[in-house]
Formats: C-alpha cells, structure tokens, sequence
C-alpha cells in the first residue's frame, strides 16, 4: 500500500492542547459508563473453564458426565464438540497454534480444557469443579535459554498465520522451540570488538508480569440467524472481526464485534482471548453465551514476556561505544500469541539509544510451558532497557566517567542512522535526557545517608519503534442539526481516547470537543482499525480523524458551492445542509484513511530504509533510600520524562504518563509470576502485589519535552508506553549508585539488595 | 457463588439455635471481610451464614472497668471503632498505631474484632497485639461462657479449637499504666501487602531493664506465637546492641519460620533478628 506524505499546520490554539476534563468522567464516577461486565442478555448462559493442572501433557481420559449430571446445567463442552462448529479450531495472530480448548494435549498448567454452560454462573462453577482429567504427564521446559536448545518440543511443528509473509519461511518447521528468531548485523561487530580499548559483558533476566487490569477479560457472544455479534472488552474489534470470521468461514459482515468502554487492557486484550470460545459455544448452544474471568483466572490468559538478555560492548579509549552485541530470549510460553512481534520490535532497538557502528542484534521468541506471552504497555522495549541501560551505567562506573556525561557521549541524535539503519527523526531522546538530568538536580551532589540509611540516584534512557504498518480508518458523521459524530475503531480502556479525538476532530471542525459524540467501536458502523496498542491510536486514529476532518470541510465546501453561498459566508454547514434538503435531513460525511510508510526489515541483516512510524522515547530518574541492614529500600523520588511530540490533552497526558511509571514501579519492585516446575504459586491479588497509593514516591515527577512529530496530528505522538520504558534501569542504578551493589535480575527486591550486600560487602565499588 | 441462607439472630439464644448440628457449612459471620474472599474462591460454601451484627447491642461496646484495670472489646465492635476510640488511644495506643497500617478503610469499617480472631490467617495484625497485651477471650456456648488467653484459641494454619457452637463475645485487656507497647508489620513487597513479619512486643522497663516482656511473632509462622524463651531470656535484661544481638539469636532459634512468596527463611529470620532489636529498643527508650 502507497504511504502518504502530510503536512501538517502550526498547531492552533483551539480544541488541541486544552486540558479539558474526560467526556465519559461523569459517566463514570456515577457508575453509569457501559462494560460487558455487567451486560446481560435474554436468555444468555454462563459458562466456567476447566482448567489443566499439569503444564503438559497428553490427555487420556477427559471425564465430564458428573458435570452434565448437575441440575441446570445446560452444556458440557470439550474440543470434539467445538469442532462440530469450527473445524480447525486454531487461533492466533502471527501463528495458528492455539487451540479453543486443549486438543488431545495440554501445554501449560491453566490452560482451559472443557467449558460448562448453565443459566446461572455459579451452578457452572460447581459442575466445573465435578469435570476430572487424567493425563499422561510430559516433560516440560519452563526456562526460555533451556527450552532453546531442549529435546522437548512444546508444539510439534510451526504453524505460522498466512497474513504475514515474513513468517513465511517458518512454516512446517519441526523440532524446535524457536518460534522467531530475529536478527540484526550492522558494520562489523567482531572486528570492532577486537579493536575495543575495553569490552563489556553481562547477562540480566526480567520476571513474567501481568497485566492486572481492573475489569477481567470478558466477552458475550450471540449467534443467531446465520449471523454473530460479540460484546467483548477487546482491544481491537477489527481484528477480532477477520479472525472470528477466518475461524468460521464466513464473510466478515456476518461477524460483528461491539467494544464499549474497558476497566484496562495494556496489551492483555489484544488478538483473540475469549472470543473464540464463546463464539464456538454460542452455536452449538444456540443461545448467547457468556464468559467473564475471576481475577486469579486472568494469570493463565496472557502475561509479559521473562526475558534473558546477553549484552556486550566494546567501547574506544576516549569513551565512545563502538560495538554492541545483544542476544534475547522470549519466554513465550505456549503459544505464540504476538510475542514473535515483540521479538522483532524490541529486538531492533535492543542495543538502546546510542549511535553505534557495529551492532549484532538475536533475539529469540521461545515456546516454554507456561502461560503464553503477549504484549504489555512498551511491547517488550522495557525488558531490553533493563539489560542496555544497566549494561551502559555500569560500563560509565568502571570507566570512571559520569553517567550522564558517558550517556551525552554516546547519544543517538536526529539525523544519525538507528541500528536499523533508518535515520532518526523527530525523537527528541537528547531533550529527555536534559530534563531528567534537570529535574534530578544531576549538577547538586546528593545528601548520600549515614549509618544504617543510604542514598543514591540513577539515570536511565530508552526508547522503542511502534508496530508497522498497521492502518487507520475514521469517520465523521455531520447530522442536519449542526451536531457531529465521531465513528472510530479506537477502543477508551482508560487512557482518554474519547477524549482526545474528539479535540482533534473539533479543531479541524471548529466545534467544542465537548460537544463531539464518539461512536464507540461496533465493526457494523465503525471503519477499521488495527488495534488500541503499541502507543499508536494518537499517531493513526488521530491522523485518520484529522484527515475525515479536512474531507468533511471539503465537502461542507462543494456544497456551499454547488448552492451558490459565497465563499467564507460562515454559514454553518446545517443551514447548508438545511437549504439543500429543504428540511432538517441528510448528512455530510468525512473519511479518514491512514497507513505510514514502512520498509520490512531485511530478513538476514534487520536493515530498514524506514523501520517505525515514530519513536516513542522515555527516560527516567530515581533516587532511594536503602537500610543497609535489611535491604529494605524506598524508592523516594521518581522523575519520568516522554518525547510524546506535542500535547493534545496536557492533563490527560501526565495522568497517563505517571499511570504507566507506576506500573513499571510494580514490575520493577514487586511484581513477579512465580513458578515452581511449571506451576504458578502465587496466582492471586494477595500474593501478586501491585502497587498501592502508598508505594507512590513522595516525589513523583511526570513531564514531557517540548517536541514536535512532524506527520503526527497537529505535531503528536503516541504516549501510552514511553514511561514505562526507562523506570527500572533509573531505580536499579539508584541502588547500585547508594550500595556500590549491582542486581541484574529483576525484580528488586529487598531480599535481592540484602544478598547482594551480604555477598559483596558494603562500600565496594564492585562493578562484576 | 452458591446462593445460601444470611440470617441476623438479634439474641444469643436465637443464634445458638441457629448454629445447631455440625454442619461446618453453618457457621457465624462478623463483618465477613475474610470469608466473602474464601466464600469467592469457593475455599468455604456455606448453606447458611449467622450474622451477629444485631448482636451489636451487647456485643459491640468498648468499656473500660471503673478501676481502670480493664478493658472491654465487644466482639462485634468494628475495627474502625476501635481505631477512633478516645479510651483505646489513651490506654493502649499500641491498637490505634497498629489500625495505621491494618487492610484499608474499607474493610477496618466492616471487619470485627472476633471475626478477626476466629479467622486465624496468621498474617492478621490484630492477634499477635491481643496476645501480647495478655487479652482474654470471653466465649459463649450453650453449656456456658468460658475465658481463655488470646494465644490458647490458635492451633495453626488458618485453625482455631473453637467449637462449632461457639460464640466470641469480648476480649478483655488487662491495663497496666507503665507498659510499653508496639507491634512491627514488615511487608517485603508493596505497602498493602500482608506482613512477611508481624512482631508485637509489650514490657515494663524499672531502672533501665526490661520486665515482663511478651513477645509475638506472627506471619512468618503458622500462628501467631510467643516466644516464650526469648521472654525469658529479655526479662531483667538492660537494652543495650550487645542484649539486642543475643535476643534476636535467640528469637531466630525460637522460630519455627518458613519460605514463602514473601521472601526466604533465612531472609525472614534475619528481618526478625533486626526489627525484633529495633522494637525492644525503641521501647526502651520511649518516655
């Protein structure tokens, strides 16, 4: 598909960069907002999952007549029985490799086995609990550098989807673990590391994390009369659409997928997750069927991905980086879901922010027996941040160089090739390095502690590309009255879409934002849209909206032409719609369609004349306080600066910048799946602790630079995930810079800090 | 959840009645904080629940004797009570400290003192502070009322010897104006996670030593525990780091502590031997 070149104007001061309050807020506070949570319909049926115990094996005996045997209950269903309905009942986005139930074989423990259906929920809860499985049990790889190189094989061929061509070659491939391995090579890294003054190397791990979003993932399907509607909290109904439809064999209007508002996704409600399931269970059944998942339930649904990471440098006499080499392994459970994607995307900016000659980049996507992998608010760019910006701190303190300074040194500047070898453009990483440096007073010495308490600080830099090319269509519907609606596939889970499309659309409009109605995504009435992820709705959606915008004047234009109205008569479009009609009736009807460029990156050397549509940037500056007897830690102040271009809703923004900060503060402190051969131990809010109120630093800083996207609306850029980016590597710095003690594992805990201490002694300035 | 039967005796008799046989799917509910939670995880499925909340008449008050060498909980008494009680914050301030960092206040307006108690999740804050101010629990049961120490009702993990027809209806704290008190939550994980460690010390200090210290331990073990020999061990002890050392060994000894998601024994231990120091020494030198 042609890319498009746009221009876009000086940035007005109209609808764009007002901080006006949520359109959905009072709606919300007054708990009159819509979620499919608590949607009903007549004569809909509850149905509860089955779940496998044992992280793999084969299934020998599946009994489920005790279930059907309970009172009420109205289905008991197995893979047999889905397959009545959906012949090759496999999904996915990048491979077709998950099936709706276990098929003859289960490959993590949680996975669903066999579905019942009743009129009330809680009767098929109990009848759930009646269904007994016998197994025989397998060997299973839970480590993603074992499972790399191990003789068991969690699937026994690939099975990559058609739809993209670049997995092509992966098809049929048999005895591995390897869903994807991307790589990279630019210039000539062995040579480089030859000729280095010095050469660096560690090995870091990042822990599987949820997503925990406040609403469980839930969908209702209903079919009926030849035809299917989903209600489901998803994040990208269109996608949902084509692959419901592909499962099915049905034309795409047949399928209809209506999102309302979500209580969060962050990357958990990507693809196909219940939908599949309900829709397979709503024809057998006939009657709409409902799924909604407790909270523990979500840890076997989507995680993000563990992840071991390899990084050397070599790096010249006067301080410069010129080599980098990064190998990374996915742990992408059992089935691929969008962790191939993430493997390609995080994997070409795994050697970080910097401009380097000669960079080696491997990164792997690897089946384990654990919960599939996905994606998870920065697409995987916060785990290699962790291992290049630790990496990058420690190297500037053997070589006695200044953070900062080293950072300054080596710093990727617009204008200067990307590893990928696409030019830099429009990524102000050397501003967000400035403000961080400035917010964190880097200039001040720090008040360091005494005694029992110590003190340090740490800087941190990254950045990420965003999924390409992905499309956005958009439509505005003037009514007769002067009222306007707004018809986008973009899905408001929380971060104020709504919102900002509607000032997008008002600017170009001249309307009040407050008075715009959006059309919440129903694949029957909203164009396409390929998804609410990777920080891309603001840089796509606002594009095609802004774009409707300007076609909707210009039809406002022709007509007051073909009535005769003189030019700039300001007669309001429902007055010209009202002269032409004669009446209060028709419309005006503008379309917005956005793809950006792209150039697929070659297959053997990751090279790309044009690898993102933009760069999301964040840095991050932490400082803490460590009881050196205990390693109990407080993370007391925390800076989070984002290149997010120019800001449509400044409010809206910071609240989303520190919202994504303080979920990276979980990851990078608390949160952790824990596994014990293949099983979760702590699957529950009491013991998979997310931040509260109170983990909050008592300095919480969240801004963004002065920056402009040249081709984004009105000068913006995606934001959803660039302070998610930098947070741990700041607070691991900080710790290293207080203690003179490196982690190179997340999370940081205080047990970790109180080992680290205990093994290397206090005041060292051990840098191993 | 199975739908069951809620009923609110509003008298002792009623609620005995109500309680009759050995179903353990009958059984009383307080504030219900804990079991909605097991109740949700199907971990409990009960046919009929017995509230006690119209019990509040008699059961709910906070008195203290005319002497002023007791005070009386109520068993029904919310946490929240308690936490903006003027008697409690003035005779056992240790209570109203400890609500700081108890669950939210959600469950604190909700959640009762004997609800508390039968619970016996060993991670709950309240318990080990009732054993070491030496409460006794006043229990009704249909062959007559009884009064044991707070430590004798726990038996382990989530157990208690109550009987099925038992009814908590007060705790009693003795008071004594020159004790010391303070109870430790260490949390290894966010703010509102549960305690890796609960540590309730209460003592007397004449002349720079230690008297009649009670110690307690809970979280990292089964229930909440005295450490018994470590009292002994503080009792006539002056608080000085070489005392500290030796009180945190042998509180470590003592311990019956294990691993669990919240950190490693031995990280555990080592979290007793420094806070259990810091509490004893902190008290101390409190005026």
């Amino acid at each position: 598909m042609a890319s498009q070149t746009l221009t876009t104007p000086a940035m007005p001061a109209g609808q764009v960069g007002r901080s006006i309050p949520r359109l959905e807020a009072a709606a919300k506070v007054t708990g009159r907002a819509e979620y499919v949570h608590n949607m009903s319909l007549p004569g809909m049926l509850h149905g509860k999952i089955f779940r496998s115990v044992i992280p793999h094996g084969k299934i020998k005996h599946l009994d489920l007549d005790a279930a059907r045997a309970v009172e009420g209950v109205f289905l008991v269903a197995a893979i047999d029985d889905i397959r009545k309905v959906i012949a090759h009942p496999y999904y996915g986005p990048a491979f077709h490799d998950q099936p709706i139930l276990a098929d003859g074989k289960v490959r993590y423990a949680g996975e669903p086995v066999a579905v019942v259906l009743a009129d009330e929920a809680h009767i098929a809860e109990e009848a759930a609990g009646l269904i007994s499985a016998e197994y025989e049990e397998l060997p299973g790889v839970y480590d993603e550098v074992e499972a790399h190189g191990a003789q068991v094989f969690v699937h026994d061929e690939l099975k990559p989807a058609a739809t993209f061509p670049d997995l092509a070659h992966l098809l049929g491939r048999r005895d591995t673990n390897v869903a994807l391995d991307f790589q990279l090579r630019r210039g000539d890294a062995d040579a480089a590391f030859a000729a280095a003054e010095h050469v660096f190397e560690h090995h870091f791990r990042t822990q599987p994390t949820m997503h925990t979003p406040l609403e469980p993932f839930v969908s209702i399907a209903d079919a009926s009369g030849g035809s299917l509607t989903l209600h489901t909290a998803s994040q990208n109904p269109s996608f949902v659409r084509i692959e419901i439809a592909r499962l099915l064999g049905w034309p795409e209007n047949r399928v209809r997928v209506k999102v309302p508002y979500l209580g969060g996704g962050f990357g958990g409600k990507l693809y196909i997750k219940l939908e599949a399931l309900v829709t397979a269970l709503s024809l057998i059944a006939r009657r709409p069927v409902k799924i909604s998942l407790t909270m523990q339930e979500q840890f076997f649904m989507v995680m993000r991905h563990a992840a071991t990471i390899r990084i050397k440098s070599g790096v010249d006499k006067s301080g410069r980086i010129t080599a980098r080499s990064c190998e990374v392994w996915w742990n992408g459970g059992a089935y691929a879901d969008i962790g191939p994607r993430v493997t390609q995307k995080a994997g070409f900016t795994a050697a970080g922010p910097y401009d380097i000659d000669n960079v080696e980049l491997n990164s792997y996507a690897v089946y384990t027996n654990r919960t599939p992998a996905g994606a998870l608010r920065g697409f995987g760019a916060p785990q290699t941040c962790w291992a290049y910006e630790t990496h990058t701190d420690m190297i500037a303190a053997k070589l006695g160089i200044d953070q900062l300074a080293f950072r300054r040194m080596n710093l990727l500047h617009d204008g200067r090739p990307q590893a990928t070898g696409t030019i830099l453009r429009d990524a102000a990483i050397d501003k967000v390095l400035d403000r961080v440096a400035e917010r964190m007073n880097w200039g001040t010495p720090l008040e360091r502690g005494t005694g029992r308490i110590r003190r340090g600080r740490g800087i941190a830099i990254g950045f990420k590309g965003i999924t390409a090319p992905t499309t956005s269509v958009a439509m505005i519907n003037l009514y007769a009255d002067g009222s306007c609606g707004l018809y986008i596939g973009t899905v408001d889970m929380g971060q104020g879409s709504d919102t900002c499309m509607a000032q997008i659309a008002a600017e170009v409009l001249n309307l009040d934002a407050e008075s715009i109605k959006v059309i919440h995504p129903d694949t029957d009435v909203t164009p396409y849209d390929m998804g609410t992820l990777g920080s891309r709705s603001t840089f796509h959606m606002g594009t095609a909206v802004r774009l409707a915008a300007l076609d909707a004047n210009q039809k406002i234009a022709a007509l007051a032409e073909e009535l005769g109205v003189p030019p700039n008569s300001n007669l309001p479009f429902s007055e010209l719609l009202r002269r032409k009609y004669r009446m209060q009736a028709g419309n005006i009807i503008g379309i917005g369609s956005f793809i950006p460029g792209y150039d697929k990156p070659d297959q053997e050397t990751g090279q790309s004349a044009n690898v993102t549509p933009f760069w999301g940037v964040g840095g991050s500056g932490a400082e803490v306080e460590i009881d050196i007897e205990t390693g109990e830690f407080k993370v007391t102040k925390l800076v989070n600066v984002a290149d997010v271009g120019a800001a449509i809703n400044p409010k809206l923004l910071a609240a989303q910048l520190s919202g994504a900060a303080i979920m990276q503060l979980g990851f990078t402190t608390s949160e952790n799946m824990l596994y014990r051969d293949g099983q979760l131990t702590n699957g529950s809010f009491a013991d998979y602790k997310i931040p509260c109120l109170l983990d909050m630093p008592a300095v919480f800083i969240n801004e963004f630079v002065e920056s402009r996207q040249h081709d984004g609306p009105f000068g913006a850029k995606g934001a959803g995930e660039s302070t998610t980016i930098a947070v741990s590597p700041a607070i691991g710095n900080a710790i290293a810079d207080a203690i003179g003690v490196r982690l190179m594992d997340l999370p940081l805990t205080a047990e970790a800090i109180h080992g680290a201490i205990l093994a290397a002694g206090i005041g060292g300035d051990d840098e191993h | 959840m199975r739908p069951f039967d809620l009923v609110e005796p509003a008298t002792l008799e009623e609620a005995f009645h109500l309680l009759e046989g050995d179903d353990p799917a009958v059984r009383p509910i307080g504030g219900g904080t804990a079991l909605m939670l097991m109740m949700k995880e199907q971990v409990f499925r009960p046919v009929r629940l017995v509230s006690l909340r119209h019990l509040a008449p008699q059961f709910g008050a906070i008195s203290i004797d005319a002497d002023h060498r007791m005070i009386r909980f109520g068993a029904t008494t919310s946490f929240s009570e308690l936490e903006h009680s003027a008697v409690v914050a003035r005779h056992l301030p240790v209570v109203v400290r400890t609500m700081r960092t108890l669950a939210n206040v959600r469950v604190r307006n909700v959640a009762t003192l004997g609800g508390n108690l039968a619970h016996a999740d060993p991670h709950l804050d309240l318990p080990p502070v009732w054993i070491a101010l030496g409460a006794q629990i006043v229990i009704e049961n249909p062959a007559g009322p009884r009064i044991v120490p707070a430590e004798d009702i726990f038996e382990g993990y989530y157990e208690t010897n109550l009987r099925h027809d038992d009814i908590i209806r007060e705790i009693r704290v003795p008071l004594n104006a020159s004790q010391r008190a303070s109870y430790v939550k260490i949390t290894t994980r966010s703010a509102h996670d549960w305690p890796a460690l609960g540590i309730a010390v209460r003592l007397e200090m004449k002349d720079g030593l230690a008297h009649h210290p009670r110690i307690v331990l809970s979280a990292a073990t089964n229930k909440p525990t005295r450490l018994v020999r470590t009292e002994a061990l503080a009792h006539g002890q002056p608080i000085t780091p070489a005392s500290l050392r030796e009180l945190g060994e042998a509180a470590v000894s003592e311990a019956d502590i294990a691993s669990d998601s919240r950190g490693s024994a031995d990280y555990k231990k080592h979290l007793l031997r420094v806070h259990l120091g810091r509490a004893l020494h902190a008290l101390a030198l409190e005026e």
